[in-house]
């Protein structure tokens, strides 16, 4: 029989399939993803959508995973139920994901056999319509008809994203009749639909999510330097200049981006630049004049592999260290790293809280998989985002860094009060004013570290899950996939702890790690940075999961390295 | 002259004798003069001598890094397009470690006053060439004299459309305050050059040496004549001084272009959050 029954019986049962999709750069592959992400969602199914790229705008290979499932997904899985290869070059670069029981869908043109392979004439039938560029719509179409979804669904969701979306309709109506009509085949269960559940979600990637958190917390002045994945903020922000009044310039190096980012807070703006690793290195002097002039700054910085240009499409969580020490002479700043949608739009509010209110900067850790990973995230109250002040109109006497108790000293504007605001890279006393009296030097060093130590009361305690004894430790874009591989172990001993306040890390808030018996850290790094941070603050780790081959993790490979892992314990 | 712009109680760092001074007054004199609003008004400035000249200003400023205090300056103005804005700094800060955001500040007419001390020296490190030394200066680093051609600032700005470039010698302070006074009154991105002698670490370009090598421009010059000023900014011994260049025509700045609404403090804006709601919830 080639076609399955849609199961609606076992509604509590999770069923999900994977779809990965391969071609060239300029295939379409990204536009493909866009369409059927949204007539998947628009049919009733959860869905998650991640992509792996190579650094080039034609040719090479790329792929976008698409997950559909009937119960909320959060992770990427590394084997697939269906492939899909736009070109030959496709099939070899996916080769390795693929099962016993994948389907792949090949061009007919292409001749082996030795995967259960469904030849399609997608060449063929993209040139009827004048361009080979179709086969990703034609395609789109064809799985629609496997799947006997319905075609409208998917033509309005065509209608979405196409300019010519009357030509695109056509490719895709032939691309559904010729699916439906595939004799046998085997397919994967499809899950159960949950419309009603499913239209209360939005769809969208960690760029966007991130925006509208940067938008939540006031933000209305951006200046940065494109480099990929940070690119994607500035492209959003740029969006919403026509929406807002945000002022936005593209600036000529990460120097001057960060530089303009502090004249815009001196001046009266909250203000954020984008950038990635490289890109970052080059800000670490800006940074510390941020630190010594107490001048707040948001930083939202995506990692790519390292060092160097390393891979400048892929993914890695390995600039902690570099946010964390960047910027020469000791100063307070806090480190952010989201792990999902709601803590993307929750912590980038909070970098714009915490930046103004303590004067400091505050780095958004964001990588390539958090950035281009497209999920679901319910509804959001936006009126519960306050965006606040915490300057104040100048006295006559006004003191830019009058001593506290607590280190902050008020901040006031330029033009607003009658008083006269210097801010100083220099040592400098309580006006403003350059100097090098070692009691001086000794009062402003004791008050930029009473607003680290006042900073602590805000930090935000890890989110720990389970009661197993054994913590699978996680921080930032690794939330999803470490809660999908414990889920897939279903083992009671295992816990997950979350981290996405990474700095600074309260002592005292550790202290519940100690109920763990064993401790193992997964990070998408080579250097374990954040188990380094755990290890300054008394937490002692096991095992080390880690991995920096330009991938973040997939929720099934990581099921087997925790398996592993769970060995060396004794 | 009253001495609104004196701030108190300052320990000046410069030594005796030196330009700085000469052109300190000029600035507190012109913005008096002008009777610019000192709450209204921001100096940056990077780091060196000349640097450390809003210090000794009453008005608000920002003491950035040693090259950046252009890209601070233009934050500013993208923050609040309403406040004055001046950067200033030495001849090494703005154009050896700041050259790039010179280039880009100038493209971007950001309707700033950008005042540089030209001493052809490092001052505040004790000696070593600057990009506008001349060639042959011996410092402690070029040991056999420079070898580099100097920087022409004059030229670069002119040859990125700058609205205003002009060249003034603080040892002629009464026509350096004339050129700093257009400078405050134009309408878009101004640069102002000053030969400041440095009297410790430059023994070649002295005030005799400035006097003897420049002459003011006058009413043959015609500032407006972009091409008349491109070639009197290639001109040596003597060079000249005053305005090169002025485009009289109102040329639209930076942040009249990239502010949406009027010039409002970015202070004041906050977004909709229904519109954000809705926004969110298209998705
Ligand atoms: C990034 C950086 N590099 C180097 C320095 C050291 N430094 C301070 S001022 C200066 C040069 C000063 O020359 P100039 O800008 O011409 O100012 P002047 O002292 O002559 O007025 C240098 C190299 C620094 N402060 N920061
Ligand atoms: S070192 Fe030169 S530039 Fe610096 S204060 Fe002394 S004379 Fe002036
Ligand atoms: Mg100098």
């Amino acid at each position: 029989m080639k076609r399955f029954e849609k199961d609606f019986s076992e509604s509590t049962h999770q069923v999900s399939i994977s779809i990965l999709i391969g071609g060239a750069a300029g295939l379409g592959v990204g536009t493909l993803e866009k369409i059927l992400s949204d007539a998947f969602k628009s049919s009733g199914y959860y869905v998650f959508c991640t992509k792996e790229f190579m650094s080039r705008v034609r040719g090479g290979s790329n792929t976008t995973l698409i997950r559909i499932a009937n119960f909320a997904l959060q992770a990427p899985c590394w084997e697939v139920d269906i492939a899909v290869a736009l070109d030959a070059l496709a099939v070899e670069h996916m080769k390795d994901r693929y099962t016993k029981s994948t389907l792949l869908f090949v061009d007919e043109s292409f001749s082996e056999k030795d995967f259960s392979t469904i030849s399609v004439a997608m060449k063929e039938s993209a040139k009827k319509f004048g361009s080979a560029r179709y086969v990703n719509t034609y395609m789109a179409g064809v799985l629609f008809g496997v799947f006997q979804l319905e075609k409208i669904t998917l033509l309005r969701s065509i209608e979405k994203y196409f300019q010519d979306e009357e030509i695109n309709k056509e490719v895709a109506e032939l691309g559904y009749e010729t699916g439906q009509k595939i004799e046998n085949i085997t397919l994967p269960k499809l899950p159960n639909i949950d419309i009603k559940e499913v239209q209360k979600l939005h769809l969208m990637d960690g760029t966007t999510a991130c925006g509208f958190g940067f938008l939540a917390g006031g933000c209305n002045m951006i200046t940065a330097y494109p480099m990929s994945p940070s690119t994607g903020v500035l492209n959003f922000m740029a969006s919403m200049t026509k929406e807002f009044d945000i002022s936005l310039e593209q600036s000529e190096d990460e120097i001057a981006s960060l530089m303009m980012t502090l004249g815009g807070w001196y001046g009266g703006a909250r203000a954020m630049t984008s950038t990635s690793g490289g890109g970052f290195a080059l800000m670490g002097e800006a940074l510390s004049l941020s630190g010594m002039t107490e001048t707040p700054a948001v930083i939202y910085l995506a990692q790519r592999p390292g060092p160097a240009t390393g891979l400048p499409t892929r993914s890695e969580q390995g600039d902690l260290n570099l946010a964390l020490y960047s910027g020469h002479g000791p100063f307070p700043r806090v480190l952010l790293a989201p792990g999902s949608l709601e803590e993307c739009i929750n912590y980038g509010y909070l970098a714009f809280e915490l930046a103004d209110k303590y004067q400091i900067p505050v780095i958004v850790l964001s990588d390539q998989y958090l950035a281009d990973t497209i999920m679901m995230i319910g509804d959001i109250d936006f009126s519960s985002y306050e965006q606040r002040r915490y300057t104040l109109k100048s006295a006559e006497d006004y003191e830019r860094y009058a001593d506290t108790a607590n280190g902050i000293s008020p901040r006031a504007i330029p033009g607003f009060g009658k008083g006269l605001i210097c801010a100083v890279g220099d040592e400098h006393d309580e006006r403003g004013q350059i100097t090098e009296e070692y009691k001086m030097r000794e009062q402003m060093v004791s008050k930029r570290r009473r607003k680290s130590d006042a900073l602590l009361k805000e930090v935000i305690a890890p989110i720990c899950k389970g009661d197993g004894e054994i913590a699978i430790i996680g921080w930032g874009s690794s939330r999803g996939v470490i809660a999908e591989a414990l889920e897939r172990l279903d083992d009671k001993r295992l816990s997950h702890v979350h981290f996405a306040w990474i700095h600074p890390l309260s002592f005292e808030q550790l202290r519940v790690l100690d109920k763990y018996k064993y401790k193992i850290v997964v990070e998408n790094n080579a250097d374990a940075a954040f188990a380094d941070q755990l290890k300054l603050h008394d937490v002692d780790v096991n095992v080390k999961i880690l991995q920096s081959n330009g991938f973040s993790f997939f929720a099934d490979q990581l099921e087997g390295m925790i398996e592993e892992s769970l060995k060396e314990l004794s | 002259m009253s001495h609104l712009f004196d701030r108190e109680n300052v320990d000046v760092a410069w030594c005796p004798g030196c330009g700085n001074f000469g052109i300190l007054k000029l600035i507190k004199e012109v913005l008096e003069e002008l009777k610019v609003e000192k709450n209204n008004t921001v100096i940056v400035s990077g780091i060196g001598q000349a640097a450390k000249t809003p210090y000794y200003v009453d008005t608000n400023m920002f003491g950035v890094l040693h090259g950046r205090a252009l890209p601070a300056a233009t934050g500013i103005k993208m923050a609040n397009p309403e406040l004055m804005v001046i950067a200033e700094g030495g001849d090494g800060d703005m154009y050896g470690e700041g050259g790039n955001h010179f280039i880009h500040t100038i493209r971007r007419n950001v309707n700033i006053v950008h005042i540089v001390h030209n001493n052809m020296v490092y001052g505040l490190t004790k000696g070593q060439a600057s990009p506008t030394s001349q060639k042959g200066f011996e410092t402690k680093v070029q040991v056999n004299g420079v070898i580099n051609e100097p920087f022409n600032p004059l030229a670069v700005a002119l040859s990125l459309r700058a609205g205003f470039v002009s060249r003034v010698n603080i040892g002629n302070a009464e026509h350096a305050k004339g050129v700093l006074k257009a400078a405050f009154m134009h309408h878009g991105y101004a640069l102002v050059d000053i030969f400041q002698p440095c009297v410790i670490f430059n023994k070649t370009n002295t005030y005799q040496w400035f006097k003897d090598n420049t002459y003011a421009l006058d009413e043959n010059h015609d500032s407006n004549d972009f091409n008349a000023a491109l070639q009197k900014a290639f001109e040596v011994m003597p060079m000249p001084l005053g305005v090169l260049y002025q485009n009289k025509n109102s040329v639209v700045t930076f942040e009249e272009q990239i502010r949406k609404s009027d010039a409002k403090s970015l202070y004041f804006i906050t977004h909709d959050v229904s519109r954000l709601q809705n926004l969110f919830d298209s998705y």
